[in-house]
């Protein structure tokens, strides 16, 4: 077990490993004290009380979908990850013939920072960029600019089943750049699996691009690169392991870290992140939009493409592009917006698997009015991801008095045993 | 200074509710989880309004609509790498996937009796 930000990791992934059998979360019980917030938390009852002692455990990995959000919120540190790709990483940046590929995600540049002693929300892409050159990529691509991707080809996609519904490809289409969402609908919504966009997520696109367009156009042999994903959320990790996703004729994805993991590799190379100059992504597949970056909260995926869906429907520019009614801090926010020449879309934004339930149970009863509804698992976005730099209160610290309520709690835990 | 007097208002709030739990005072509980969850917002809010302050940032992000960023117009341009545009037969080969019923692990789950919530 290794210490990555407050958070235990447990090292890295056996050979092969069959993601879909895998738990990436687990408690441990000598430091649980079952107090119960991680069962709270989790939307899908995969973390469980077990036994006399009521500690807590993710039951089995089916009903789990790798959120992370009973890892963050755990005021106790209990739960830790079961895998690490770190090790690879430092691995692959010390092999000269190792092309290594940046992929950072929108959300882990808003919370970043906060390791190294910034303000929470401080945008720190640049410095991010910056230290990944300094740790040793070679190509510093970005997430961000396959977000744009995404809007173009579920965007258009949107609009394709807008003018002509059906079977396969039914209304409303659901986002599925989130993959805890997406395990969510696979395990527990079924049917409703057309409903999903068949867009892949940002990543998804980018380890594909990468090995593909990226290779050509900077001359590099495909075989050669290694692909990191970084990523505010655990969920990625499963996503980049899902065996369908090698259309590059390579794993699209070869590692996915988390923003904390990324902190933790600037921290031991000795970088000092704090005054790093500003340095811009390798533009092939890195320039971006504020399109691309607002996907990083809740609403963001849904006022990205309605900025395009709205210019394709009506044929007009959009002058005013701050769709606020969108913007969804948390639960779920609806709207219709009026589109000339085409009339009302009507859209629906939630963000925890709880708010997500109530809109799929309206669209299994065919019963919703929406044409398009983002899904994001983690309350407010991949902001507040399962793989984010942890919130410092949610922490108990290991102040005197945690020794004396251990205490008080052992003694009346004999007396509710006795 | 007594070991208590490190102890901030949270802590103890955290601390409590474990001991409650126990003692089984379930006043204090959601009590707890209810200021643990209004901590988290806080720093959630401040994230967000990050996000949409630099997507109004000119310096950050010269545009705001994917279809005018440069990289992905010359992406999709007549001669560019997905010259038949989006959702286009190259699009679908690379860009695009497809998913898998995993029910079956969740309904036996609740075949042995174990309550989920979804
Ligand atoms: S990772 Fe998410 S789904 Fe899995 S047990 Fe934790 S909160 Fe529940
Ligand atoms: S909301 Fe974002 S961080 Fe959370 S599971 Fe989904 S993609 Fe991951």
């Amino acid at each position: 077990m290794q210490d990555m930000e407050k958070v235990m990791m447990k090292g890295s992934a056996p050979k092969n490993i069959d993601p879909t059998k895998f738990s990436f979360v687990q408690v441990d019980a000598a430091k649980c004290q079952a107090c119960g917030t991680c069962d709270d938390v989790c939307k899908t009852g995969a973390i469980q009380a077990v036994g006399k002692d009521e500690k807590r455990k993710v039951l089995d990995p089916a009903a789990c979908v790798n959120c992370g959000q009973c890892l963050v919120n755990c005021p106790y540190g209990a739960i830790y990850e079961e895998i690490s790709f770190v090790d690879e990483v430092f691995k692959a940046l010390k092999d000269p013939n190792t092309v290594v590929v940046s992929m950072p995600a929108p959300a882990v540049r808003y919370a970043l920072g906060e390791a190294f002693g910034l303000p929470a929300g401080t945008h720190v892409g640049g410095k991010m960029h910056a230290a990944l050159r300094k740790l040793g990529f070679k190509l510093v691509w970005d997430n961000e600019f396959t977000a744009d991707v995404t809007i173009m080809e579920e965007g258009t996609e949107l609009l394709n089943r807008v003018k002509k519904p059906s079977h396969g490809a039914p209304l409303p289409q659901f986002t599925s750049c989130c993959p805890g969402w997406v395990k969510f609908v696979e395990a527990f919504y079924p049917e409703l699996i057309p409903n999903l966009s068949s867009a892949k997520s940002p990543i998804g696109m980018l380890g594909a691009l990468a090995k593909t367009y990226g290779a050509k156009q900077t001359k590099t042999d495909p075989a050669k690169m290694f692909t990191v994903s970084i990523m505010p959320c655990i969920a990625k990790k499963y996503e980049g392991l899902r065996p369908e996703l090698a259309a590059s004729g390579y794993r699209d994805t070869d590692v996915t870290i988390t923003t904390r993991e990324l902190a933790y590799m600037i921290k031991k190379a000795g970088i000092d992140f704090k005054s790093l100059k500003d340095e811009a992504a390798d533009p092939i597949l890195g320039e971006a939009t504020g399109a691309a970056t607002i996907f990083a909260t809740s609403g963001g995926v849904m006022e990205a493409a309605l900025r395009l869906a709205y210019e394709v429907l009506s044929g007009d520019k959009l002058k005013d592009v701050d769709l606020k009614g969108v913007r969804a801090h948390e639960g779920i926010k609806t709207a219709s917006v009026d589109v000339p020449k085409f009339g009302k879309v009507n859209v629906a934004v939630a963000s925890g698997l709880d708010n997500a339930k109530k809109l799929c149970d309206e669209v299994k009863a065919g019963k919703s009015p929406h044409h398009f509804i983002e899904i994001m698992t983690c309350p407010g976005g991949c902001v507040n991801g399962g793989g984010q730099i942890l919130n410092p209160s949610v922490l108990v610290g290991d102040s005197g008095c945690r020794k004396v309520f251990a205490e008080i709690n052992k003694r009346l835990a004999m007396k509710a045993q006795a | 200074m007594s070991e208590n007097t490190d102890c901030t208002r949270r802590d103890f709030l955290k601390l409590a509710g474990t001991a409650a739990a126990v003692a089984a005072v379930a006043a204090t509980v959601p009590g707890m989880v209810g200021e643990a969850q209004a901590a988290e917002l806080d720093l959630v809010t401040k994230r967000q309004t990050g996000v949409y302050a630099a997507d109004a940032n000119p310096k950050l992000y010269k545009a705001r609509k994917s279809q005018e960023n440069p990289m992905v117009q010359k992406l999709y341009a007549k001669d560019g790498f997905l010259h038949d545009g989006p959702t286009g037969h190259k699009a679908h080969l690379l860009l695009h996937t497809h998913y898998f019923d995993r029910s079956a692990g969740v309904k036996a789950l609740k075949a042995k009796g174990i309550k989920l919530k979804a």
